[in-house]
């Protein structure tokens, strides 16, 4: 395995279990069969060894740990205890760390957040998704809007001083209307940290394959952002990435890792790891996963060097998600001897879809709508 | 060699009549190639040939027959194209050969292209066989065909060899009449060299290779020889024949067909139609000057890629080694940059050189607006040819613009007659006389060739369920009130979308096109506005609205690759788009002018 260029790294640890699966989502999920959270566990002790026993281990510090899914909140608080006991046991992990973990809120309960809370986890992001109980069932969630507040008022009373919330606009049957109750909602209970994700329908997942009724059409959904936007603005938060919005000192650090192209390790079925100059990603399927280390090998599945100019093209889309923008000159290089795609940079500055002040260039709100048409040239 | 055991021969058809098939039969019946190891139809040879079921270029192949009188003979079978766009080279071929083999259709009797083929191998004063194929078709007829081929050929249907060269049924007796009915060629050995080009090809490593048919003298390696229209000579490096590889041989003689290469870079060296003769000792007088291939369509080629210029100019320069019926000139467009303009044999001939530029010198090209060439008569008396809308003087300085006219025939089952005239109407045609030929007419009209050079085959075949065919030739220009239409991005407009049209259609064409065009015009930063417009009247509008949104909502650390290589794929799609002005145009928009 290639070895890490900087001294700080974060660490993805994928869950890959779900109760159910939604129909929005595609990423990688494993049904909660007798004994498989048991093999699974045994196969993260085990990974989480080997990863330890690398010759570098010792020199890297952890700065984040992000434990997203599936559904993290499925393990039991004394289990997330054992997986972080076994990543201080390896590695050296910062004091200040972040440490999150990804809740739906059927899942949790005071008592297990206070666990975790005594495991190390001072991040919590819950996965509210939407406030409105006609649409939740169809999204396939096995909550209702009660039960999240209730969620997110046991991670307070559990002592979480960093709570995140997960919602969704674009979504089937939501209209403008039902979405600013939503949001100002959500924003009356004062989370920390908010997600605002506009609907994609992937093709890996059940939406994105059978189709959905109901989705309202692009101005709605415009309009949907736009609204959040405001009301976010209003009341403090600071759109510092495309989806994401947060109170001063309260940007999630581990997904800035991601923005900013820097490198994270991996864990679990199907997680990704950016190390050096390689992008690599585990064994999907989570049988095979554990009877890979169970063979006591790495479950690396697959790996790609990237080339400079890619990753100087990852740095741009990536760091442009996000409202510090990239460094002017990252941005000069790549346009250096290309006109075309410097008259074309011209124009979204014309239009006022990206902005520059001192040395850094940024999209601005309106140019993340449309962002995807900038980051296909700049690759 | 003994000139009465060679025989030089064609085979011609209708498309689809079994010509492909029917040479296929001969070599393996003549051990030419072992059956077992036949790819289908090995004669065309090009991708693009087998891909499409047509042949583009001829192709020559020399079978050893030993005969029923126990002789073994050379014959030399000149495939030609199968097109329409084509004739020119089919004529070419025909020149080498004495005697051709007209294939009928037992099942479709003799069409649009059976007539011209006939027409054109006559006129080479050759020996025609007619062979009468597919008998094993359910709906072969065989006797009306045979009717058809005395009352319509005035050949004797009697003599007509019946077969399937599907199921190789009378084949043999193919052979038997080539031997025994197409003459022998004459000519003497000994005399100067005299051999007609009557195709060639570029071969990276040997440079040109050029078919040829001697008619007196022989070629040797070594020999230097003399190319009698521009006075070039060079050393011949081989000679050899096709069977169905290029195999060398030691000499070429007088009567025999084969190929020459001599070091020879450029195709335009040794053009079709040239004569070669020995330097040391030329012969008296070349052949008769064949006509250059006349290009009907001209279109601009452009790379999508500005700095593809360069690789354009080598790729068409290369291309017309093999292909010399095209042409090619640089122009400019304001909205594309810096281009060729090309002609084109047709439209057929235009996309297999769109094609093969793109597969095989990995270029991405647009293709404006195809045009014919007009006669303009100027307000100061001067005749000017324009053959590209964007050239045009203005409308105060046109006294008379003249366009080409085709006469052409149409076959077709008497029930689809009704359908054929309403096209024909739509497409400015007049009807010049109707013949009917039992359950078939045969009608002739006369068409402006701006309409029948873009769709008017396809649509005429999809109205008639396929069982129309067609032919055209060139005949004469006429006056007509014609226009031309722009297309306008955002209020500037677009020479590369230009395009000359009879006024009474203008508006119609304009509507349909910009339709297209907003269909085809991906959505952009900003509104784009595409109007139609005559001088300075605009006649059709229409508005491709600014993009709305265009993000993806989540990217985290499992889905940046992911999402780096869907926006490269993208990137790629965007390759194919041309920026004109500020507005990215793709490929297509430029051909839906064709479509619409």
């Amino acid at each position: 395995m290639t070895v890490p260029e900087a001294a700080e790294v974060g660490w993805y640890v994928h869950v890959p279990f779900c109760a159910k699966r939604c129909g929005y989502c595609s990423f990688n999920t494993a049904p909660l069969e007798d004994g498989a959270m048991a093999r699974y566990l045994d196969a993260l002790h085990r990974e989480i060894d080997l990863l330890g026993a690398l010759a570098w281990a010792p020199r890297v510090r952890l700065a984040t740990v992000f434990f997203g899914g599936g559904t993290p909140s499925l393990l039991a608080d004394d289990d997330m205890a054992a997986v972080l006991d076994g990543i201080r046991a390896r590695f050296d992990v910062a004091p200040d760390a972040e440490i999150t973990v990804e809740c739906n809120p059927e899942s949790v309960t005071r008592e297990k957040l206070e666990g975790y809370r005594g495991a190390g986890v001072n991040r919590l992001s819950l996965g509210v998704q939407s406030l409105d109980d006609a649409i939740l069932p169809r999204l396939g969630r096995l909550h209702d809007a009660r039960g999240a507040r209730a969620a997110f008022d046991a991670a307070r009373e559990a002592g979480c001083a960093n709570l995140s919330v997960d919602v969704m606009y674009g979504l089937p049957g939501l209209d403008l209307d039902g979405w600013a109750r939503a949001v100002d909602a959500v924003l009356d209970w004062r989370p920390d940290h908010l997600s605002a994700y506009g609907l994609t329908l992937d093709a890996g997942s059940l939406w994105g394959a059978a189709g959905v009724e109901g989705i309202p059409a692009e101005q709605v959904q415009i309009d949907q952002y736009w609204r959040l936007a405001r009301a976010a603005a209003t009341r403090g938060l600071e759109h510092y990435e495309i989806s994401n919005y947060a109170r001063p000192g309260f940007r999630s650090r581990h997904n800035q890792i991601y923005w900013r192209a820097a490198e994270y390790l991996a864990a679990g079925p199907g997680a990704c790891g950016f190390v050096g100059s390689t992008r690599y990603a585990n064994v999907k399927a989570t049988p095979r996963y554990c009877e890979t280390l169970a063979a006591g090998a790495l479950p690396i599945d697959s790996s790609e060097q990237l080339s400079s100019r890619q990753k100087l093209g990852e740095r741009l889309i990536l760091g442009l998600r996000t409202a510090d923008g990239v460094p002017a000159s990252w941005l000069e290089t790549r346009l250096d001897g290309d006109e075309r795609l410097r008259r074309r940079v011209d124009t979204w500055r014309a239009q006022a879809l990206l902005a520059g002040a001192d040395d850094r260039v940024r999209l601005t709100e309106a140019g993340f709508l449309l962002s995807d048409a900038l980051f296909v040239d700049l690759l | 060699m003994v000139l009465g055991r060679i025989r030089n021969f064609s085979i011609v058809a209708h498309i689809d009549h079994g010509k492909s098939t029917l040479a296929d039969r001969l070599l393996a019946l003549t051990g030419t190639m072992d059956a077992k190891k036949a790819v289908d139809q090995v004669l065309d040879s090009m991708d693009l040939e087998r891909e499409r079921g047509i042949t583009i270029k001829a192709h020559t192949v020399r079978l050893l027959y030993r005969a029923r009188d126990g002789q073994e003979y050379t014959l030399n079978l000149i495939d030609t194209p199968g097109h329409v766009d084509f004739s020119y080279e089919v004529s070419r071929a025909l020149a080498a050969c004495e005697g051709a083999v007209l294939i009928v259709d037992a099942a479709q009797g003799i069409e649009a292209q059976t007539l011209a083929n006939f027409y054109l191998a006559s006129d080479a004063n050759l020996t025609i066989i007619p062979v009468i194929n597919k008998i094993d078709l359910p709906a072969a007829d065989v006797e009306e065909t045979r009717t058809q081929i005395t009352e319509t050929l005035e050949l004797d249907g009697g003599d007509a060899l019946a077969i399937s060269a599907k199921h190789g049924t009378g084949v043999p007796e193919v052979l038997e009449a080539i031997v025994a009915r197409i003459p022998p060629p004459e000519g003497d050995p000994d005399a100067p060299l005299k051999a007609l080009v009557f195709d060639s090809f570029y071969d990276s490593y040997q440079g040109v290779v050029v078919y040829v048919r001697l008619t007196d003298g022989r070629v040797r390696p070594g020999m230097r020889i003399l190319l009698m229209s521009n006075g070039r000579a060079c050393e011949v490096q081989q000679v050899g024949v096709f069977s169905p590889d290029m195999r060398p041989v030691e000499e070429l003689s007088a009567g025999q067909v084969g190929y020459i290469t001599a070091s020879m870079k450029r195709v335009a060296d040794a053009k079709v139609g040239e004569t070669i003769t020995e330097a040391a000792r030329p012969t008296a007088a070349a052949f008769p000057g064949y006509r250059d291939a006349k290009p009907m369509v001209f279109a601009g080629l452009y790379s999508i890629d500005d700095t593809d210029y360069e690789a354009l100019r080598d790729a068409l320069e290369k291309l017309r080694l093999n292909d010399p019926a095209f042409t090619y000139e640089p122009e400019t467009s304001l909205a594309l940059g810096y281009g060729f303009r090309c002609g084109f044999l047709g439209m057929l001939h235009m996309e297999i050189v769109q094609e093969r530029l793109e597969r095989e010198f990995n270029l991405s090209l647009i293709v404006t607006a195809p045009s014919v060439q007009y006669k303009i008569l100027t307000t100061a008396g001067e005749i000017i040819d324009i053959d590209n809308p964007s050239k045009l003087p203005p409308p105060d300085r046109i006294e008379q613009m003249d366009e080409p006219y085709v006469t052409s025939s149409v076959f077709v089952p008497t029930e689809f007659m009704t359908a054929i005239y309403k096209l024909a109407q739509e497409k400015r045609g007049e009807h010049r006389s109707l013949e009917y030929q039992g359950k078939r007419v045969h009608i002739k009209f006369d068409f402006p060739l701006a309409e029948i050079v873009v769709d008017f085959y396809d649509r005429l075949k999809s109205i008639s369920k396929g069982y129309a065919s067609f032919d055209y030739e060139l005949s004469e220009f006429r006056p007509s009130d014609l226009v031309k239409l722009d297309i306008l991005l955002n209020g500037d407009p677009v020479d590369a979308l230009s395009i000359i049209v009879h006024r009474d259609k203008a508006y119609e064409k304009g509507k349909a096109l910009v339709e297209k065009l907003r269909k085809v015009i991906p959505r952009q930063l900003f509104e784009v506005a595409i109007q139609a417009a005559i001088g300075s009247r605009v006649i059709a509008r229409e508005t491709v609205k600014a993009m709305g949104k265009n993000v993806t909502a989540k990217c985290y650390g499992g889905d940046i690759t992911r999402k780096r290589k869907l926006l490269e794929r993208q990137k790629e799609g965007k390759k194919r788009m041309k920026q004109v002005g500020k507005v990215e145009v793709p490929q297509e928009a430029f051909l839906s002018v064709l479509k619409s």
